[in-house]
């Protein structure tokens, strides 16, 4: 099996994630519930992990890391924070239905910052259009559908620039690309565990600077202020309602140690490398439209490919026979298609991880081809 | 090994607890977490990090330095009572 779905879920992890999973499970019970051995134990992997994340991430305080279920739970909790009744919010034309939907059940008014796909200028300039006045941006760091790198610092100083608070969508460049949250001045960041962190699924989190006040999305038990029944106003506990997974935070520690130890910059390298060696291998097959950057700068290691004449879940279908791991169809990213122009047939999505080697990238083109060359005859009804 | 008589750094959450602990062990001063007593929590459920007498100044030092600043801190009496410091 070759897996390319790793801006979906990283599958291959560092045996140290599963390892630390396993001895949570076995030794740790659940932190602020005790001041027994097991209870101390688990205070302590959940800490571990706090510490780790303000480390990678440039964050000034623990207890401002809060662990979430996903990205998707932080970005709800991120965005419902900020949003009243009335009031504007300016998105990218990249963003995942985690950010399109939250915000469509909202009252809030959404201006879309568009700009042609690995067009950074084109959505500076849209942002820098509609930003004033605007009372939160929300903006994906990377495109989950064409790893389309956006210009996030700029887009965060015109934020600073015009008062609007900034919550990022870190999913798929937590892990790959530099992300400050002090440097970026963005009010919440939020990421899963279980992509480029490489911990397990089931695992995020969402960084919230300072200056945030964060609205509670689930109420219940903190194992603090046991006697009120009102969440506690300080972090993390204001936003961690119930009984932590206490062995999933233990594998995400371990993830982004094995971050730190590879170093962010070498696995982005590293993933870009098999991202352009593909895209290089592809471009000239007919019939098959390679969204790849002319500038391998503005793209990570996330492949679309729009097949002519065929459709992307056939494609995506006929390759997981042959033991390619890819993701066909929307990626859950319908305003990401609208604004690449790809909204009539979806891709088929190739991701990759540290672990992939140039060998699978190879070996994937060659069986797309095939694939393709099959898939148009049998359309054909030759 | 703490002495009998010990203060009691008392935080808002566990996680302020360990952050307290790991700055004063950072700096060579024992500490160690614990559920805050009932006689001195406010609001129920609390941790509290437990530093020997002698380290209280040396402990308020790092705390300030690393920009934790200690709302309350307990001082046990003889008889297991607790008596808030003034700091």
């Amino acid at each position: 099996m070759i897996f390319l779905d790793s801006a979906a879920t990283t599958l291959q992890k560092p045996a140290s994630v599963r390892q630390a999973v396993r001895l949570a499970m076995e030794h740790a019970a659940s932190p602020g519930r005790g001041g027994y051995p097991a209870a101390a134990r688990a205070a302590e992997l959940v800490f571990r992990c706090r510490e780790t994340a303000a480390r990678l991430f440039d964050v000034p305080g623990p207890e401002q890391v809060v662990l979430t279920f996903n990205a998707t739970h932080g970005l709800n909790i991120a965005i419902r924070s900020l949003a009243v009744p009335g009031s504007r919010c300016v998105i990218s034309g990249y963003e995942h239905n985690a950010v399109t939907r939250t915000l469509a059940a909202l009252p809030v008014r959404v201006d879309v910052a568009r700009g042609q796909l690995f067009q950074p200028d084109e959505l500076l300039e849209d942002f820098a259009q509609l930003l004033p006045g605007a009372d939160f941006a929300v903006c994906t760091h990377v495109s989950n559908v064409f790893g389309y790198i956006l210009p996030l610092k700029e887009i965060a100083e015109l934020c600073r620039r015009n008062s609007v608070a900034l919550v990022v969508d870190a999913s798929q460049s937590a892990g790959c690309l530099p992300v400050s949250l002090t440097e970026l001045g963005a009010d919440y960041v939020a990421m899963p565990g279980h992509k480029g962190l490489y911990g397990p699924q089931g695992t995020g989190l969402l960084l919230c600077s300072p200056q945030a006040k964060p609205a509670p999305l689930l109420t219940g038990g903190t194992g603090s202020e046991s006697l009120l029944q009102t969440m506690p106003q300080f972090l993390p506990d204001r936003l961690e309602a119930g009984t932590h997974n206490v062995p999933g935070a233990a594998g995400l520690t371990a993830g982004m140690e094995f971050v730190l130890r590879t170093g962010p910059e070498h696995i982005l390298r590293h993933e870009q490398a098999l991202c352009r060696g593909l895209a290089e291998d592809l471009r000239g097959v007919p019939g098959l439209r390679v969204m790849a950057s002319s500038d391998p700068a503005l793209q990570s290691g996330v492949l679309s490919l729009v097949p002519e004449g065929m459709d992307p879940e056939a494609l995506g279908e006929a390759l997981g026979q042959q033991g390619i791991c890819v993701r066909s169809g929307y990626h859950c990213a319908p305003l990401a298609h609208a604004t690449a122009g790809t909204l009539e047939t979806g891709t088929v999505r190739l991701s990759f991880s540290a672990f992939n080697r140039a060998s699978e990238a190879a070996r994937a083109a060659s069986v797309l081809r095939r694939s393709l060359k099959k898939g148009r005859t049998e359309g054909n009804g030759e | 090994m703490l002495s009998l008589v010990y203060y009691l750094i008392v935080c808002k959450s566990l996680t302020y607890a360990q952050r307290t602990a790991s700055v004063l062990e950072r700096s060579g001063i024992g500490a160690r977490i614990l559920r805050t007593p009932r006689q001195v929590s406010e609001n129920g459920c609390s941790y509290s990090v437990k530093i020997a007498q002698r380290s209280l100044p040396a402990a308020l030092t790092a705390l300030l330095r690393a920009g934790l600043t200690p709302t309350r801190v307990f001082i046990t009496g003889s008889d297991g009572s607790y008596r808030e410091a003034e700091l």
